[in-house]
């Protein structure tokens, strides 16, 4: 005799790493129809996959942050996106005067615009890029890694360190016991960090004696006493934060609206010839493919009861933004990009406390890139000859972008 | 009575049945306008406080969700209570106001197509390529027609029409009982269809696209980037069907003589000359100009043409920010009229 019936999710134990980081989509889709809040063995959490329990978890007073078991494995403690209480706080009050609204107004054109119209000079005349590599992923770096002070690492460098920092990141498969299942896929992580521990300590030794306008100078001086300085192991796991998420994800966000408006001609038409629309362009691409599509958790801190099911007290549950924004209750025909779908809100910057706090920053990194890529080649087209492939469960973009116009 | 408009800390007042466009244009405050009948969208603003009665706004220009959000076309929207718009308040422009004109001239030029010359009672301030609306004498339609004057010619205003069979404004009036001397009632300027301020224009070169009587506007654009800048390149398209379509050769040809680097290539579609390109203007200048990085063009004709241009410079690779255009298309649904330059009173 059975009184509640609960849905038969053996079929989960055959999604792999694999399948998630080429198809998420397929596997979330299903989790929507049938269980929005399910335990996943091959994360070994549970995740939340609607727009309403995502949105839920994320604001409950009974959740607290917590980074992923392989987040937490890259980044080391005490990362922003883990942490709580006065922590949290100071952590927030730390970086956040840098990305406030009217701040960033003060110096994002200045900051960005040069650096777009740098990359657009080296292959405007060209007839081809590849975007992604060539400009997307180039100016979301180079922008972030000036504010940070991070002038002397070249693009290439921070580009390849975001790479290396994601894979180790969403190496997120977990055995039956609990263990990672690939403990090998967290070496380039580390060396990676021995490379920006490399770099950036002697950085933060001159900060330390001779504070500037960087970020990085901000965050060890800001809020400090007279001669104190916070600790560098206490910074460098929101250093790493910052060297992987912000880094990459304005690239992602850039690739994906324009693999996007690309499947709409008559929408890039509109957004080219009307630069107003490009804001509203990105917004429809970040929730099309969500940057950070799976990077973030939050663990309950009592029992509760989430969707129908128990939850007790000190129990992750992973949030899939990118899945929740192709959430069929919200969104009709989420999997199509629509520049002109009702601009309802969506959860690619996150919710609750430990939203996005460079939202501002990162759409307007975004809006100025494109402003000056349409502005430079306005007759811009796909390159048809070569495929568009999305790849990432954790974070998620195309990983080329092949385009041609006429010179 | 009628109800306070407040833009950026400006107020203006609003006379019942008056559009929140037409109110603010009056007072010479500034917000941004092209077509006027609701079509463009070019004046969709957000109202921050009170309430507007949309009108004849068309769902397609003003969705039912941006109503719901509370935006609103300036040019439809009236007033229902003392309101605040969004937008800074801060530009000034030439107010717009009622006009009262002598016909000083009307002259058959090209096939179809008449010079009107009204003389105005009181000079009228504007910017080349702005456009005046007129009242039909009889039927109470109204109908727009593009300026060639510069800025300068402020007394007479020069009108190029073209006929529409059957017509109202045209075969019904201008082409039918107009006559020297006649008393002719207006409202103007209107549109956004100009050269940036002075101050700001750096001398760049131009391409200018008309078709048809599309050309009027470009007239006065094309000579006042001259007067300004005397040597910079301009190049002038006209696009009509036929050589008896022409006009205005003479005048070209001398501004040609002051000015090197100005050019005007007749293009026609229809019935080709040996003296003349033949095809389309837009073509011809995508074959003529292999790079527009730079360069700002000018775009006023059937809204194929328009459309057609816009694709001809982003193909040469003209910053979209650079392309003006007129906005205006005709409305099957709309009581007001369709288009000024196209196919203007059906």
């Amino acid at each position: 005799m059975t009184t509640t019936e609960k849905p038969d999710l053996s079929w989960l134990d055959d999604v792999t790493m694999t399948e998630l980081e080429r198809h998420p989509y397929r596997t979330y889709e299903r989790l929507r129809a049938e269980a929005p809040l399910a335990y996943v063995p091959v994360l070994g959490s549970y995740v939340a996959s609607t727009a309403e329990v995502c949105r839920e978890v994320a604001t409950s007073p009974d959740f607290e942050g917590v980074i992923t078991p392989a987040g937490g494995r890259t980044f080391g403690h005490p990362a922003i996106i883990g942490v709580n209480g006065d922590v949290h706080a100071d952590l927030r009050s730390m970086v956040e005067p840098a990305l406030q609204p009217v701040e960033v107004d003060r110096w994002i054109d200045d900051l960005v615009r040069p650096i777009a119209r740098r990359y657009l000079e080296q292959f405007e005349n060209d007839g081809r890029a590849e975007l992604v590599a060539q400009y997307c992923e180039p100016v979301s770096v180079r922008s972030l890694g000036d504010l940070l002070g991070l002038q002397s690492v070249d693009s290439d460098k921070l580009r390849e360190w975001f790479a290396k920092l994601n894979r180790s990141f969403t190496n997120a498969a977990m055995t039956e016991d609990g263990e990672f299942a690939n403990p090998e896929g967290f070496r380039e992580g580390d060396e990676a960090k021995a490379e920006i521990r490399a770099i950036v300590d002697p950085l933060i030794d001159k900060w330390i004696e001779e504070p500037d306008d960087s970020a990085i100078s901000h965050w060890l001086h800001d809020g400090m006493p007279p001669g104190q300085t916070r600790d560098r192991e206490y910074i460098y796991p929101t250093i790493y934060v910052y060297l992987l998420g912000a880094m990459q994800e304005p690239g992602h966000g850039m690739a994906s609206t324009l693999v996007g408006l690309f499947s709409r001609p008559e929408q890039l038409e509109q957004v080219v010839d009307d630069p107003v629309l490009i804001p509203r362009a990105i917004s429809e691409g970040m929730r099309w493919t969500s940057p950070i599509w799976s990077a973030t958790a939050r663990i309950s801190t009592k029992d509760v009861t989430i969707a129908g099911v128990d939850v007790p007290a000190g129990t992750p549950v992973m949030l899939s933004y990118g899945s929740a924004n192709h959430d069929t209750g919200v969104y009709e025909a989420p999997s199509t990009y629509d520049l002109h779908r009702p601009p309802l809100p969506h959860l690619a910057f996150g919710a609750g406390s430990h939203a996005c706090a460079g939202i501002y920053f990162a759409n307007h990194v975004m809006r100025i890139a494109m402003e000056e890529l349409f502005e430079a080649i306005p007759n811009l087209e796909r390159d048809t000859g070569e495929g568009v492939e999305f790849w990432g469960w954790g974070f998620r973009g195309p990983t080329s972008l092949h385009v041609t116009w006429e010179v | 009575m009628g109800f306070a408009v407040t833009v950026g800390g400006r107020r203006v007042e609003c006379a019942p049945d008056q559009s929140l466009l037409d109110a603010c244009l009056r007072a010479g405050l500034w917000m941004p306008n092209s077509c006027n009948q609701g079509t463009c969208g070019t004046c969709k603003l957000q109202v921050v406080g009170g309430e507007v009665d949309h009108r004849d706004s068309p769902f397609d220009t003003l969705t039912t969700e941006e109503r719901a959000a509370g935006m609103a076309l300036a040019c439809q929207a009236r007033p229902v209570s003392d309101v605040e718009v969004g937008g800074s308040g801060d530009r000034t422009t030439h107010p717009l106001r009622d006009l009262t004109a002598t016909v000083l001239e009307v002259a058959d030029i090209a096939r179809d197509t008449r010079r009107v010359l009204l003389g105005l009672a009181e000079p009228l301030a504007f910017s080349a390529g702005q456009y005046v609306e007129f009242v039909v004498p009889g039927s109470g339609a109204r109908r727009q027609y593009s300026l060639a004057n510069t800025a300068d010619e402020d007394k007479v205003l020069e009108l190029h029409v073209r006929r529409v069979p059957g017509g109202v404004a045209t075969d019904g009036w201008l082409f039918d009982g107009l006559a020297v001397g006649d008393e002719v009632v207006a409202t103007g300027p209107l549109g956004d269809f100009h050269l940036l301020p002075e101050s700001d224009d750096d001398g760049g070169p131009m391409v200018l696209i008309g078709g048809g009587t599309g050309l009027a506007p470009l007239v006065g654009i094309a000579r006042t980037a001259l007067a300004r800048h005397p040597a910079r390149e301009v190049l002038l398209y006209h696009g009509v069907r036929g050589t008896a379509d022409l006009y205005d050769g003479d005048r070209f040809a001398e501004l040609a003589e002051e000015h090197p680097n100005f050019r005007f290539v007749p293009v026609l579609s229809d019935e080709p000359a040996a003296e003349h390109r033949s095809g389309f203007p837009t073509d011809a200048f995508v074959e003529d100009v292999p790079s527009a990085r730079g360069w700002s063009g000018w775009l006023c004709g059937p809204p194929a043409m328009v459309e057609a241009g816009v694709k001809a410079f982003k193909r040469r690779r003209m910053a979209p920010r650079h392309i003006h255009r007129e906005k205006f298309t005709s409305t099957a649904r709309s009581s007001r009229p369709p288009t000024r330059w196209a196919d203007p009173d059906l």
